[in-house]
């Protein structure tokens, strides 16, 4: 499943530190998700949808099975 | 029930009373060298607590887990090492049933001891964690 979280990151000119502050999760897990490695939970798929202020829809690509967790 | 603790401490906390009821067996046990025995344990248990401490302090997944502050993603990793560590303690359990079973050995029943407790465990698992019965 692709996503956005990336793109959107850097488009705000967040480092993955300061978005995983944010969200409250480790750096770590902000690579994950970004590289694909891990499918967050439900309430933290919303979280980064509400964060980045995208339908959750748009913010993770179910058509898109590249990898995950 | 550790919740007044800092975060930080509570493994190594856990680790240190681990360490001291160890060390009290030894002392309860008796025998000449009692005292050397609880101390040397006494030392391992503080110096993996003061391990676990320094781990906790780093920027990385076994910090987090170390210094209780795990994410959802580092619980999940955690419960699948906890997973891999008890499909290898059934593993080396149940080898060394059958082996100590093969050579006639007295020693069988503590293989056969982990190999009830982590079956049990796996039971008791299922039936904590499986889908409720809906309407």
């Amino acid at each position: 499943m692709r996503n956005r979280v990336r793109e959107r990151r850097t488009q705000r000119g967040l480092s993955q530190a300061e978005l995983a502050a944010a969200l409250g999760v480790s750096r770590q897990t902000v690579i994950s998700i970004e590289s694909g490695r891990y499918l967050p939970s439900l309430p933290l798929a919303f979280a980064i949808s509400r964060f980045f202020d995208l339908p959750v829809d748009k913010m993770f690509d179910p058509d898109d099975e590249e990898a995950g967790t | 029930m550790m919740s007044f603790i800092r975060p930080r401490w509570r493994r190594p906390a856990v680790v240190i009373l681990a360490g001291a009821a160890f060390a009290a067996a030894w002392g309860v046990r008796g025998g000449p060298h009692w005292s050397l025995y609880a101390t040397l344990f006494g030392i391992i248990a503080v110096a993996r607590a003061l391990w676990l401490y320094g781990l906790s302090g780093g920027d990385s997944d076994a910090g987090a887990l170390a210094g209780s502050v795990a994410d959802e993603r580092q619980k999940l990793l955690s419960q699948r090492s906890w997973a891999v560590s008890g499909r290898f303690a059934m593993i080396a359990a149940f080898i060394g049933l059958t082996v100590a079973v093969a050579v006639k050995a007295s020693w069988w029943w503590p293989f056969l001891a982990i190999l009830a407790v982590t079956s049990v465990g796996y039971l008791l698992g299922i039936a904590a964690y499986q889908a409720q019965s809906g309407d």
